[in-house]
């Protein structure tokens, strides 16, 4: 069942893009594409051949006393029957070949362009849209090639291959058709409308009765703890009754639809038999051209039913590959200047009067300048939305700043190599993050190149080989989607055993603000210990603890940096940072 | 746990379905059999008309006009047969769907625990789906039957060998019908599982987009999803060719038996053994039968996948709920005790254990005054919650009792205990419904007043205001989206509606921000005055509110008292709130704000991030 909103028809200027782009798009099957096309109208064909040759064995053989005239319009029956056949299965080979290659170029395409993308983009756009293009809407496309590209083309040539035939076999009983196609062409043109307007209602109530049916079974307790079971009941009987309801509604259109389909099929035949008959006995066409009609009626009638229902189809693949080529021409914002160069081994980061704003107009950074020498580590505390991770950010050129630079060994991040600047500067963001994959697989995610050995090494650097080692498996372990077989601190293991992998001189570092599995907290504690040895670090801090071990203290408020030095030069400056201090040291003694 | 209520099979359960809709079936296959009779007659008619009318010296236009006005018969039965057949589907599946979700809403607490929704959603969508598929089609084949033996009558009669030879075919396309459902079936899966693990892996890199970016592991992403496509690509292409194989073939078989009709009844016609409008009758009935017997290949198939689905439903419908109404139930009383109130609650050598041989509660005894308050205060996973739950009955305690006003809970009707006793959960979940009706829930006719007031109790009625459509605004999901402390308070005013005599808060105020449950606190004393009230907190300032405390350790009472005297002389009891203080501090950080906190008389509910905003030394 496909529905079609009104925001996913396409106009006439719209449709005519699209054709062109994908026709452009799918280039390397051209030639392929071009064969399937010719089958598709030899298959059409042949399905007009079988009325003409029982008009001809009548005509000319039987009405003509002549069996060999029968036997070879048989024997051409059959030719024409098994040529069908053979058709038949090639065009379906050789659409498909053409289609699925072309989804697969598509979802390839799509995908790496996605990734091309800065961060911005992805802070934008909801996963369950961007996953949705690639999953649902090139569904969509795979539909239409799999069940109506083939039937929409030879259903639109049989309509006019038909009416050619019938011409040339008799233009009085053509004429004669022609009073009721317009019937059925209208008619399926307003069932195509309103079985639409419905389906979009049926669709609609389908997610209404299933999030009612969900809301029942999830909030089971809450109901029984308040005996609301008889009117939980009444309620989902109401979504289930107006569901049943836009079912029938949907049976009511098709209902007069198909009655009418038939009565004028029907018709028709009875309208050929009558006339057609009279046109016999006055001698101007023969008995077989009379069956000849009998039998093409449907050739005319049932490619217009069909148009009708693959239409929606049709519109709805055209919606989706809009959508795509939408994303294609997004252009991404972060990307790597054309004379980039590599960041040197080592140096300071500087930033230099760096503003920031994810919505122009709105700073959530300004007037930030501060230096972190090689081998310090500065810590960044203040009140969640201050800006102290945007700042972290900043510095790892996961944005770029609207204002400012950032440097590394007195380059700017923007005219690096995005390579050499990942080799340089790795982010370990708050939850260690994993994809389904073995643990050794996604240590590779930081360096696809890395040998076991290497991967190894990193590990035995924290202090964490052997808790991986103990696993059963081992390192390919298989972790599931989004690591679900590990526990929080061993994904943060991992985690932070890619930075180790990378051995970056600078690291970023987001501390987790809640507490990790008990187990594992201090085996976290010690590897992010032994990672931190010998590099820059800049920690977004949530935890006194971690404060205290670092070099200098960035304070960052409102936007700007509020307070930096030393814990002891903050202290004695008696500012917000004091206060913070005081506060901790009274809840040591409380507890 | 779980015994089928009766040894009813699958298809007992269909044909009572069905028993209810005996007079639309009926009337379905009725409507049917008429459309198949005016459908099998026109190729006579066309026969007639040809030989007697064309050929013979009959009047043309009579068996032109009889054809017309089977024409208009036809018509109308086409259209009737599918409504009637498409109601009684669609009815089937509104009465099993709503059977099956008030089940589930019977079934006991402890059956939910292990089902999983998902399954339980697609119990009550696809799986009733498919059975309707099969249903629609129950009336429809039994229609296509009787067309399929009409003509067969009339041909055998007419010509039995060449209807043989004519009719061979077909079969083979009810046999290549059912055979291609069969193929095409798992390589449909197939295709839709390799669908599924592409998504899982477009779903990873975007979630994951800052360590695919930040360690420029876009290559690794980029060849993982160029298998996956590679994989898609191969396995459609393998479907594609199990439809190249069948589809051709369905559409050309009929055509056999009609050059047959052609070859064979040609020279019979030149024999003088048969006329021409018998051969073109031939004809036209051949490619009558086309469509009836693809049909009747897809019913078997969707026969089988229904048998499927519906057990599926019966092992739910058949499931028995644990916790249900005693035969002889006894009414709470009314009347508080000369001297005393309602609201008595004892607890007597509690025994119970999610799995019986782990009990999390053994030895539980404890007498709770009507209109006192206890507190229970206690490690995480000592049982607090297992409490609430064994209060409302959603499980049944394995040993010892529990009473309400002198009556043992299994004594009572599920929804007279449920109304004498509300909740607050520490997940509140809010219905998709407005705010009023939320509050209102356990009640919808209360009046609009007593929801304020009891929003106002609940210190929610500030933040209702200022919603964007107050006490209408739409929550839930698809509705405005509250925060985690919002949607506590609006719980705990839909627990105070419901005026229960005993009232249970569990950790009901764990989400709300530390200075807002000042606020609370002193709506909450307002609300605990004269109602038995169970707090279960773990902030000190809530603990103390409570006349009692208790410290459940082991599954039992380890200690009672009040706080402060706990506090002053219990050690356990100090290290159970420092390590509940400690959890507190992993509140997510949005829901603080920058007030200054109360010093409460024990712990400090001082975050790093406040004290930012409010300089205790002094700038």
């Amino acid at each position: 069942m496909n529905a079609v909103t009104d925001e996913d028809k396409l106009d006439r200027d719209e449709t005519r893009k699209v054709i062109r782009r994908s026709w452009q798009f799918a280039k390397p099957y051209h030639r392929t594409m071009r064969t399937a096309f010719l089958l598709v109208t030899i298959w059409t064909a042949t399905t007009l051949a079988g009325p003409v040759l029982v008009s001809v064995g009548i005509d000319s053989g039987i009405s003509q006393h002549n069996g060999r005239v029968l036997d070879l319009a048989v024997a051409g029956y059959i030719v024409v029957a098994a040529s069908a056949y053979l058709i038949a299965r090639l065009q379906f080979v050789y659409i498909n070949r053409a289609g699925e290659g072309f989804l697969r170029d598509l979802r390839v395409r799509v995908f790496d362009h996605l990734q091309r993308q800065s961060l911005a983009f992805f802070d934008r756009e909801r996963t369950g849209v961007l996953v949705s293009r690639m999953t649902a809407d090139i569904e969509s496309m795979g539909e239409l090639i799999q069940f109506g590209l083939l039937q929409f083309v030879s259903a639109g040539l049989l309509v006019v291959m038909t009416l050619a035939l019938m011409f040339v076999l008799s233009w009085e009983l053509t004429l004669l058709a022609l009073v009721v196609f317009p019937v059925i062409v209208v008619a399926s043109v307003r069932f195509q409308r309103e079985s639409n307007r419905v389906y979009l209602t049926v669709r609609e109530r389908v997610g209404n009765n299933l999030s009612s049916l969900q809301e029942g079974i999830s909030g089971v307790r809450v109901i029984q703890a308040f005996a609301r079971e008889d009117e939980q009941s009444r309620r989902f009987a109401r979504t289930n009754s107006a569901l049943f309801d836009s079912h029938m509604d949907s049976i009511r259109i098709s209902m007069w639809y198909f009655g009418l389909v038939e009565f004028c099929g029907i018709v028709a035949t009875a309208a050929m038999v009558g006339v057609g008959g009279l046109l016999v006995h006055r001698g101007s066409v023969t008995l077989g051209v009379v069956t000849a009609f009998v039998l093409l009626l449907s050739s005319l009638f049932e490619p217009v039913q069909q148009l009708s229902q693959l239409y929606n189809t049709v519109q709805s693949a055209g919606a989706a590959l809009r959508k795509l080529y939408g994303i294609l021409d997004t252009v991404p914002d972060v990307d790597e200047s054309p004379d980039a160069v590599d960041l040197p081994a080592a140096g300071e980061v500087i930033v230099d009067d760096v503003g920031f704003e994810y919505v122009p107009g709105r700073p959530v950074l300004a007037n930030v300048t501060l230096t972190v020498v090689a081998g310090e580590r500065l810590a960044l505390v203040g009140p969640t939305g201050a800006g102290k991770s945007t700042l972290a950010k900043l510095m790892a050129r996961l944005y770029d700043p609207s204002q400012g630079t950032v440097s590394f060994a007195g380059v700017d991040l923007r005219d690096a190599t995005l390579r050499s600047l990942r080799e340089r500067v790795v982010v370990v963001p708050q939850e260690g993050f994993l994809f389904s994959g073995t643990i050794r697989d996604n240590l590779r995610i930081a360096k696809p190149a890395a040998d076991d050995e290497e991967i190894t090494r990193s590990l035995e650097a924290i202090g964490v080989l052997d808790h991986f080692l103990a696993f059963a498996e081992g390192l390919d372990t298989e972790v599931r989607e989004r690591g679900s077989r590990l526990s929080a601190g061993e994904r943060q293991l991992v985690s932070l055993a890619r930075a180790a992998l990378v051995d970056p001189a600078v690291l970023v570092l987001d501390e987790a603000t809640s507490n990790l599995d008990p187990g594992t907290e201090a085996e976290v504690e010690h590897a992010l210990e032994s990672l931190m040895q010998g590099r820059t670090v800049i920690v977004v801090a949530h935890r006194l603890s971690t404060v205290r071990r670092a070099d200098r203290i960035a304070v960052v408020d409102s936007g700007g940096l509020a307070e930096i030095g030393n814990h002891d030069e903050l202290v004695a400056l008696g500012g917000r940072y004091a206060a913070l201090s005081a506060a901790w040291e009274r809840n040591q003694v409380a507890s | 746990m779980q015994q089928p209520a009766t040894e009813r099979t699958p298809w007992s359960l269909l044909t009572g379905l069905l028993a209810e809709q005996k007079r639309g079936l009926i009337a379905g296959a009725v409507v049917g059999v008429l459309w198949a009779a005016a459908k099998v007659s026109i190729p006579r008619l066309i026969r007639n008309a040809i030989d007697r009318g064309i050929k013979g010296s009959e009047p043309l236009l009579k068996w032109s006009l009889i054809i017309g006005g089977v024409g208009v018969l036809a018509g109308i039965f086409t259209g009737w047969r599918r409504w009637l057949a498409f109601r009684e589907s669609r009815t089937t599946e509104r009465r099993l769907r709503e059977r099956l979700f008030n089940h589930i809403m019977a079934l006991h607490v402890g059956y939910h625990d292990h089902a999983q929704t998902g399954q339980l959603m697609s119990r009550a969508s696809s799986d009733l789906q498919q059975l309707q598929a099969f249903v629609v089609m129950i009336p429809l084949t039994i229609s296509n039957l009787f067309q399929l033996v009409a003509i067969l009558i009339l041909l055998l009669n007419s010509d039995p060998l060449l209807a043989v030879i004519a009719l061979a075919p077909l079969p083979f396309v009810n046999v290549s019908a059912r055979r291609f459902s069969h193929k095409i079936h798992p390589a449909v899966m197939a295709v839709q599982a390799r669908q599924a693990a592409l998504a899982t892996v477009v779903e990873e890199s975007v979630s994951g987009v800052r360590v695919v970016k930040g360690f420029g592991a876009q290559g690794v992403q980029a060849g993982k999803l160029g298998r996956e496509a590679d994989a898609i690509c191969e396995v459609s292409l393998r479907a594609a060719r199990i439809r190249a194989r069948f589809l051709p073939a369905i559409d050309i078989l009929p055509s056999l038996g009609l050059i047959a009709v052609l070859g064979i009844g040609g020279h019979r016609v030149l024999n003088g053994e048969m006329t021409i409008g018998q051969l073109i009758e031939f004809n036209s009935s051949v490619l009558l039968l086309i469509w009836p017997m693809r049909n009747i290949g897809m019913t078997l198939a969707t026969g089988q996948r229904a048998a499927v689905a519906l057990q599926r439903v019966q092992q739910v419908l058949s499931t028995v709920a644990d916790v249900a109404d005693p035969a002889d139930p006894v009414s709470l009383p009314t009347e508080p005790p000369s001297g005393g109130a309602l609201g008595a609650l004892s607890l007597r050598n509690v025994r119970f254990g999610y799995d019986p041989a782990r009990p999390v509660l053994d030895g539980f005894d404890v007498t709770i005054e009507p209109g006192t308050s206890v507190a229970i205060v206690g490690a995480t996973g000592s049982g607090k919650s297992t409490i609430t739950r064994l209060l409302l009955r959603f499980y049944d305690v394995q040993a010892g009792s529990i009473e309400l006003d002198g009556c043992d809970l299994r004594s009572l009707r599920l929804h007279d205990l449920r109304r004498a006793v509300g909740v607050v959960f520490e997940d509140t979940l809010l219905f998709h419904d407005t705010v009023a009706a939320n509050i209102a829930f356990a009640d919808p006719d209360a009046s609009g007043a007593r929801i304020e007031t009891a929003a106002r109790l609940a210190g929610a009625h500030d933040f209702i205001d200022e919603l964007p459509d107050g006490y209408a605004t739409m929550l839930g999901e698809r509705g405005f989206s509250l925060s985690g402390g919002q949607r506590q308070r609006i719980a705990i005013a839909r627990a105070i509606l419901a005026d229960p005599r005993v009232l249970i808060l569990d950790d009901a105020t764990s989400a709300v921000d530390p200075s807002k449950e000042h606020e609370i606190r002193v709506a909450m004393a307002t609300v605990m005055r004269n109602r038995t009230t169970i707090v279960i907190a773990h902030r000190p300032g809530t603990i103390a509110l409570a006349d009692m405390v208790l410290l459940l350790a082991d599954g039992c009472v380890a200690a009672q008292g009040t706080h402060s005297e706990l506090l002053a002389t219990n050690a356990d009891y100090r290290e159970v709130l420092a390590s509940l203080a400690a959890r507190d501090e992993a509140v997510p950080q949005a829901e603080l704000i920058a007030v200054k906190i109360p010093r409460e008389v024990f712990g400090d509910d001082i975050e790093l991030e406040e004290t930012l905003h409010e300089p205790i030394g002094g700038e």
